[in-house]
């Protein structure tokens, strides 16, 4: 696991954090040799997250669009209602294996909160998770959940108050609990090493979505696509394809029409933004802009640095889609399959069906369903109305 | 290099070195030549200019917010290069900012338009020593010394290359933590680290910086052997407080004057 993507990744931390990153990247790159380590791992994925996730083939949505067959990779099925659980179990164990009794998390959308705060109360790990006042609001059922699991939810004032903040606020705080505390950071951002690390425990979405493409229609996909927030649900998927010949499709918010939205990858240039070199919105001074988009999990001026190199060195194609197409696909899922999905999963479902309208018959598109949609009701209700 | 002149003189002549930080606000460029002579005319060796960033990850809830006031009041790369020919028409000044604003002007161009404007110093608090060496290349050929951090958590061979790296001097950091104050518990011994600075590059001044606002805390950093002190969020409380120049001077006079040990 390289520390550099191309020439984006890197560590841009204040000095105070740099032990707690070597030890980590030590930690870490022992464990994942450890057959006992892989054991945990994969029995807790198995009995408490349950993993594998299907592959469903939408034939309702697939008519619906008219040309190539799509097919959802079931993430929304996973403990708590996202991918996120992947990551946070894995870090959680390597935080257990490091000794540190504390978590702490970000969240946007909640569900990286919600999945560190049942992690942290199933190993024992006191869990604290910094959320934008924007986002409590906006994602209410999560932050009820988040308590509910015994985390303790912390309010961020400053700034966006949106998941950029959220993360600046969790990077304070492990500057001065560094020596207790792991910070089990939700995407597939930050300082090396820890997009490798969310990469890592996120890539079992593609590898079992590559066995499961060969058994159920015989061949890999045609097209893969995911939504990009930070980018973990896209890496998960998009990692373990990225040597085969799957076109990869990654999909930003594009926020209202005629706005940038969060498009980071689509209309930000190079930058350093909470510890890495990639792709940054930002003004001429290099101050990060303020994002927008309907989706708490998708609204951040920011992405994973391997999304930067793999843009750049052209092996994903990356797009943007509005927030009221988003809701379009939401409402598309929930009549044509009965499946709620997240508003950032319907990023994704927005750009695929636009693919698959495209395309043959014969091909095959695997839509990424990042998670389900509960959180979202009051944002849709409203958007409705 | 007239940032490390200064510092290597005072630190010969066995003065504490004081350095003050302003941050750069729009707002404030009327009165900043009086408040940087007043500093002076206090005892101040160097002045540490603050260039506010949107996401100061190593700042505390004063500066954090004092940032976001600045960037709302307009504050740009412009407001940066005018308060530099001011200051340091008055006393060496470094540049304190986060690594983007610096990238995004270009490591080279922005160490050359800075050097022009008068800086002689570049601090870059997310900037580890592992991503440094473009920035020590473009900050030398810019005529800039760039101050590398240290912090608690480092073992003394890490403190020792950094203070073989890091130009101008060494900015220890005092505790874990944020700028501002140190939580209960957070503190830690300073003076092994100040020591494996000193036996590693022994003409490098090596500075305190986060927590000092007044002569004990001031005190405290120099009882660990290190050569001075940084004052940054105490600074911007004391203008919030009382922005007059004479009482700028007399607040700073008594850490500037605090001696060593
Ligand atoms: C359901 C869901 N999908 C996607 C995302 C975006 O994150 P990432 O890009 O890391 O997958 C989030 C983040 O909160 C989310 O909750």
């Amino acid at each position: 696991m390289p520390e550099r993507y191309g020439p984006y990744g890197g560590a841009f931390v204040p000095e105070t954090l740099v032990p707690a990153l070597a030890e980590l990247e030590r930690v870490w790159k022992e464990a994942r040799r450890d057959p006992a380590f892989r054991r945990e791992l994969s029995r807790l994925s198995t009995t408490l997250g349950g993993r594998p996730t299907p592959l469903y083939f939408a034939s309702r949505l697939t008519r619906r669009a008219g040309g190539a067959e799509i097919w959802l990779k079931r993430e929304d099925l996973v403990h708590g209602g996202a991918h996120k659980f992947n990551n946070a179990l894995g870090q959680g164990l390597l935080a257990q294996r490091m000794g540190k009794p504390r978590l702490i998390a970000e969240t946007g959308a909640g569900q990286h909160g919600v999945a560190t705060a049942m992690i942290g109360a199933a190993l024992g790990l006191r869990t604290e998770v910094y959320m934008g006042e924007v986002d409590i609001d906006r994602q209410k059922p999560n932050v009820d959940r988040m308590r509910l699991l015994g985390a303790r939810v912390i309010p961020v004032k400053s700034g966006t108050r949106t998941l950029k903040d959220a993360i600046n606020a969790a990077l304070r705080d492990w500057i001065a609990n560094v020596r207790t505390t792991h910070y089990l950071i939700g995407s597939a951002v930050g300082p090396h090493p820890f997009p490798s690390i969310v990469t890592d425990f996120q890539s079992v979405i593609g590898r079992e979505l590559r066995r499961q493409a060969v058994r159920a229609f015989g061949r890999l996909p045609d097209l893969a696509v995911a939504c990009v927030g930070g980018g973990s649900n896209a890496l998960g998927t998009f990692h373990p394809l990225r040597k085969t010949s799957v076109e990869l499709l990654g999909v930003e918010a594009g926020g209202p029409a005629g706005s940038t939205g969060a498009g980071s990858l689509s209309y930000g240039r190079p930058g350093i933004l909470h510890g890495a070199l990639s792709y940054v919105l930002q003004d001429a001074d290099g101050q990060v802009s303020e994002t927008e988009s309907i989706s708490a999990g998708l609204d951040y001026p920011g992405v994973g640095p391997e999304h930067a190199w793999f843009r750049d060195s052209g092996r994903v194609r990356y797009t943007a889609v509005h927030d009221q197409d988003a809701l379009r696909a939401f409402h598309w899922l929930a009549v044509d399959e009965g499946i709620l999905p997240a508003l950032e999963s319907s990023h994704a479902l927005f750009a695929a069906v636009t693919e698959a309208r495209r395309r043959p018959k014969e091909q095959h598109i695997v839509v990424t369903l990042s998670g389900r949609g509960d959180k979202d009701l009051g944002v849709v209700l409203g958007a409705t109305r | 290099m007239r940032l490390d002149k200064a510092l290597r003189t005072a630190r010969a002549e066995g003065r504490t070195i004081a350095v003050p930080y302003l941050m750069v606000e729009r707002r404030r460029a009327s009165r900043l030549k009086a408040t940087v002579l007043a500093l002076r005319e206090a005892g101040a060796t160097a002045l540490e200019l603050g260039f506010p960033f949107s996401d100061p990850i190593a700042d505390g809830p004063v500066l954090e917010a004092a940032a976001n006031r600045a960037l709302r009041g307009g504050t740009t790369w412009a407001d940066l290069l005018e308060a530099a020919r001011v200051t340091s028409e008055v006393l060496p000044t470094a540049v304190m900012t986060y690594a983007n604003p610096v990238l995004r002007h270009g490591l080279e161009a922005a160490a050359r338009t800075l050097g022009g404007a008068g800086i002689s110093g570049l601090i870059v608090p997310d900037l580890s020593l592992e991503e440094s060496a473009p920035w020590r290349r473009a900050a030398r050929a810019g005529g800039l010394s760039l101050v590398l951090l240290a912090a608690p958590g480092g073992s003394d061979e890490r403190v020792a290359r950094l203070a073989r790296s890091s130009r101008g001097f060494l900015y220890l950091v005092a505790y874990y933590g944020t700028t501002g104050h140190a939580a209960e518990g957070n503190r830690v011994d300073l003076a092994p680290l100040v020591n494996a600075a000193h036996r590693a590059a022994p003409s490098l001044p090596v500075l305190v910086g986060f927590g000092i606002r007044d002569r004990a805390s001031a005190a405290r950093a120099l009882s660990t052997g290190a050569d001075g002190v940084v004052v940054g969020t105490a600074l911007e409380e004391m203008i919030q407080r009382d922005p007059r120049p004479a009482s700028i001077e007399r607040w700073f006079r008594r850490i500037a004057g605090t001696p060593r040990p």
